[in-house]
């Protein structure tokens, strides 16, 4: 018998070896995800516009309802259901071509009269991509029997509001049918109980808060994150704070000791609201902490009425901090249940749009946004005068079961493993 | 007031003042009791805080060395824990405050404010402190304010941290000093809050005075707290100042309650009152008793007093006892015994000189007469031996003088019979003025007699009328008799002076002379019958004035004294209306 080369079985070894890695991360289709999250929501209409759900929605929406352009990570429009636009000779009216061959979660077709979707606007065009691109403007057909219908790639197979939802897959949908035949989803699960149920396999995605990333990956949970989608920042919402107070404030909060101690390094030290990734110039915006300055602004500062979540395991510790650093400068901040002069909030970034994140941002503020200029120019008029003081960018992040491949975008996931019942 | 009443009086008083002295000196001693046994309860109740205090201290050393000594400072230390690691730690050992600390006394991790990382620690501690093996006081700062713990501090194997860690003084210590009934104790702690073994006292305004007191002198102070409206809610509270090097870091509070004292006060009071009550209703009863017993027999003597002046020597009281009140009865009774007996022997005397007087006064006026009657008989008899001529001469001569002087008799006889028959008074209305004008207006020849000294008329009437019910003869004769015994009593002439007037409810009228005046003793016997002081009297003309004017109701005295003339005062009711 003619031996074989011991380096051609090394080699075949090796695409062996090859072949089932490349086997192994092979895209799946079926099998059930099991997600929990903290948010109860009411309704996943789009045109519902709860601030305290808006994370949990603008991950669910794309993945049910969809709309005419959307942006891509690097922030540049694609299309979605419209697959072109055009404009007249005054730039005044964009035609928009619908997409062929769309149906709706209850297999009618999505056929726009004459195939096309007309605007009035005179605005840019970005401006116009923009405000389509907003899960307000999804499409969505209300059926008969009330439901809401769309043409994502998952549809609303169960609703009970603020309890449990389950999607299921759109087989009909344009882009081909999601890897997953459905998603169910339990809400208004505290992070406690949710970490408990992925011990357990009760669930397969958990919510976590970022400080407690490197201790779970420690213990081998998978974690998956979204870029910087929060921004934490400080909110005055008494006007009659002097504006020598408020600077001194800014001035005296170390940013880098709340990013390097409490959140563990997960957040991006900021005096800006949009993150880096999404504005390119947030360095722009000086982070350095001046408590002798800060001391000189803040001489006979009256005391503020302090405002944060306390049950919140992120924001009260970077509060109580704020307050160490404030009284070093001198302003004391007193811890208020009700009314305040200044509140640590969590600001969500919405859209993968600088523009838009910054109407976003500006709206939920309550301040006037420049319609002129750049981006910088509009943000740093936002950030004129101290009302809002940006101290940190945070991800959002999930551990998830060692089967789930590419949370968080619900339409690219897949199961790695699947049991005989078709189970993860 | 009468002495029954002064002695009612005084008993109650004694009983009063007995009962309430008693009750006093008793209420004293048991408050001194009292304050006896809380100084010792609250100077055992500081001595087992202190031990309380330091067994704490000691087994918080204990838990600081463990923690001190623990890997998970290691890891603190070295970067390597989370910044709240000291969390887990506290939590652990039960320690209410714990920092672990880098040499310079940086925080690394703190339990209590993990937010104070990197921020040294600022505790007040001095720097003899971070050596000190024992435990102390120190006021720790707090996100919201400070707090007062006990605090002990450790150094790790290396020397590369310090631990400081502390527990609060909270109600479990007072909680377990184990008070004695009656007692609590508080605590205040700097900056403003206070506790008992229950927790944060939220009624403390009361004790706010007491406290500000001793945060001010740093000296232990005392006051009285009043919870309620009832006196035995009140509660006596100590201050005890509780100082670290001269910083105040508390003020424990012994509070006693007042209450078994105020009962006890209360019970004492109301015995007293009762025993008060029932001595002074006994010292009533006894009282009444007693003067019943003491003021009857006076009160007999009093009314025997008053019949015996008011002329009933008779009147004799009832000798009950042989005490000295019993003599006194007996002696009154002697008395008035003796006093009849005099009476009776003074008219017995009075009678006896009376009818001597008369018989003087009899053989006197009868005498005169009878010596010209007997010498006209024996001219007679010695003219019937003479001739018959000088006998019919002598004879119609005799029988003159004879027939004259019988005529005296028959006057003499006539006036002691007068005397004897004075007719009782026919009342009517009388103006004493007019009867006075018309009176001496009889006289007015008579003191203007040639002859005789002159004498001169004073009439002095008091304005308007003067009724009286009088009999007008009896009246003007007495006023008469008076008149001319003044001008009598005036042979070397004088004033006679004669007035009326109103004295309250009577009408006076005065006879005065500037005569020679009387002796007080014959003052006395001026209106005896047959006493006269003139050589040609019959003694009967004051007696009859004196006569009259009882039978008017009325009275007369006289003032005189010798040499100064004498004046005699005749007092009659004043007529009330117009019926006589």
């Amino acid at each position: 018998m003619k031996r074989i080369p011991s380096r051609w079985i090394a080699a075949a070894s090796a695409l062996v070896a090859l072949g089932m890695v490349y086997g192994a991360r092979r895209p799946r289709y079926g099998g059930e995800l099991r997600v929990e999250m903290r948010a109860a929501l009411r309704t996943l209409d789009p045109a519902d516009s709860d601030p305290s759900t808006m994370g949990a929605r603008a991950q669910l929406i794309p993945a049910v309802f969809e709309t005419l352009v959307r942006f891509d990570e690097h922030g540049d429009p694609q299309a979605c259901l419209a697959t072109s636009w055009s404009h007249d000779a005054g730039r005044k009216r964009w035609v928009f071509t619908a997409r062929a061959n769309v149906l709706l979660h209850n297999g009618t077709p999505w056929s726009p009269k004459g195939g096309v979707i007309e605007l009035a606007d005179d605005r840019p065009i970005a401006a116009i991509l923009r405000e389509l691109s907003q899960p307000a403007n999804a499409i969505v057909v209300r059926a008969e029997d009330g439901t809401l219908l769309g043409t994502g790639p998952f549809r609303i197979a169960r609703w009970e509001a603020e309890k449990s939802a389950r999607l299921a897959a759109h087989n009909g949908y344009w882009a081909g049918r999601p890897f997953l035949d459905a998603v169910e989803i339990r809400m208004g699960r505290p992070l406690r109980d949710q970490e408990m149920d992925l011990e357990s396999g009760k669930t397969d995605v958990a919510e976590i808060l970022v400080t407690d990333g490197r201790r779970l990956r420690q213990k081998g949970v998978g974690i998956a994150s979204t870029p910087f989608t929060e921004t934490l920042a400080l909110v005055f919402e008494n006007p009659r704070v002097p504006d020598a107070t408020r600077e001194a404030l800014a001035l005296s909060i170390d940013r880098a000791t709340i990013n390097n101690v409490l959140l563990q390094k997960q957040g991006e030290p900021s005096a800006a609201l949009l993150p880096r990734w999404l504005s390119g110039y947030s360095f722009l915006f000086p982070t350095v902490r001046n408590i002798a300055r800060a001391k000189q602004l803040a001489a006979s500062a009256a005391p503020l009425a302090f405002a944060y979540d306390k049950q919140d395991a992120i924001l009260r510790p970077i509060g109580e901090r704020i307050a160490v650093n404030a009284s070093e400068a001198g302003i004391t901040l007193k811890t208020s249940n009700g009314p305040a002069d200044v509140r640590l909030l969590s600001l969500p970034i919405t859209s993968r749009d600088s523009w838009t994140s910054l109407e976003g941002l500006a709206a939920m503020l309550k301040l006037g946004l420049p319609r002129t200029g750049s981006e910088f120019e509009a943000e740093s008029a936002l950030l004129n005068g101290y009302r809002v003081i940006p101290l940190v960018h945070l991800p959002r992040m999930w551990a998830t079961s060692g089967a789930v491949i590419n949370w968080p975008r619900l339409a690219d996931v897949w199961l790695d493993v699947l049991d005989p019942k078709g189970k993860p | 007031m009468t002495f029954r009443t002064k002695l009612l009086l005084l008993t109650s008083l004694t009983v009063t003042g007995a009962v309430a002295l008693v009750t006093g000196a008793v209420a004293v001693s048991t408050r001194r009791a009292f304050e006896r046994i809380d100084v010792a309860r609250r100077e055992a109740l500081l001595e087992q805080f202190r031990r309380e205090l330091d067994a704490r201290g000691q087994e918080l050393s204990r838990r600081v060395e463990q923690i001190a000594s623990s890997a998970a400072v290691e890891q603190i230390s070295s970067g390597t824990a989370e910044y709240d690691r000291a969390q887990q730690e506290a939590q652990a050992q039960s320690l209410d405050f714990l920092d672990v600390l880098q040499p310079d006394l940086t925080i690394i991790s703190s339990a209590h404010w993990p937010a104070r990382f990197g921020y040294k620690n600022d505790w007040n501690i001095a720097p003899e402190d971070w050596q000190s093996p024992k435990s102390f006081l120190a006021r720790i700062p707090m996100p919201e304010g400070s707090a007062v713990a006990v605090v002990s501090v450790r150094s790790s194997p290396g020397g590369k941290a310090l631990v400081a860690g502390g527990r609060k003084l909270n109600p479990e210590l007072l909680k377990s000093l184990g008070i004695a009934p009656g007692m609590r104790a508080l605590l205040w702690r700097a900056p403003d809050d206070l506790i008992d073994a229950q927790g944060v006292v939220q009624d403390a305004a009361k004790l706010g005075p007491l406290i500000a007191k001793v945060k001010a002198s740093g000296q232990e102070s005392t006051a009285t707290v009043r919870w309620g409206a009832p006196r035995s809610s009140s509660e006596a509270f100590l201050g005890i100042p509780l100082s670290e090097r001269g910083q105040l870091m508390g003020v424990l509070l012994a509070g006693t309650s007042l209450r078994e004292e105020m009962d006890l006060e209360n019970a004492i009071l109301w015995i007293g009152l009762l025993v008060g009550g029932s001595g002074i209703a006994i010292g009533i009863l006894l009282g009444w008793w007693t003067t019943q017993r003491v003021t009857h027999p006076v009160e007999q003597l009093a009314a025997g007093a008053r019949s015996v002046a008011a002329g009933d020597w008779s009147a004799r009281v009832e000798v009950a006892s042989h005490d000295e009140i019993g003599e006194l009865a007996q002696a009154f009774n002697q008395m008035t015994q003796h006093l009849v007996e005099q009476r009776d022997r003074a008219i017995q005397a009075e009678r006896v000189a009376a009818w001597r007087e008369l018989a003087r006064r009899l053989a006197h006026e009868l005498k005169n007469p009878l010596f010209p009657l007997q010498i006209t008989i024996e001219n007679l008899q010695r003219a019937r031996e003479r001739s018959a001529a000088e006998f019919d001469e002598v004879f119609r001569e005799g029988t003159t003088a004879l027939l004259a002087e019988l005529s005296n008799l028959k006057t003499i006889v006539g006036r002691f019979s007068d005397f004897a028959k004075m007719p009782a008074p026919q009342f009517e209305q009388v103006e004493v003025n007019e009867l006075v004008r018309r009176t001496l207006k009889l006289y007015d020849a008579r003191l203007r007699a040639e002859g005789r000294a002159p004498i001169s008329l004073r009439l002095e009437l008091a304005d308007g009328e003067l009724p009286v019910a009088a009999d007008s003869d009896q009246l003007r004769r007495a006023l008469s008799n008076l008149v001319l015994n003044a001008m009598d009593a005036m042979p070397d002439g004088g004033t006679l002076r004669v007035a009326t007037a109103k004295i309250e409810d009577d009408i006076r009228i005065s006879v005065a002379d500037t005569g020679q005046g009387l002796t007080l003793e014959e003052c006395g016997r001026l209106f005896t019958p047959y006493y006269t002081t003139k050589h040609h009297g019959t003694g009967l003309g004051l007696a009859i004035v004196q006569s009259v004017v009882s039978d008017h109701h009325g009275k007369i005295s006289v003032v005189s004294e010798p040499g100064h003339g004498s004046t005699f005062m005749i007092e009659l009711p004043l007529k009330q209306g117009g019926s006589v």
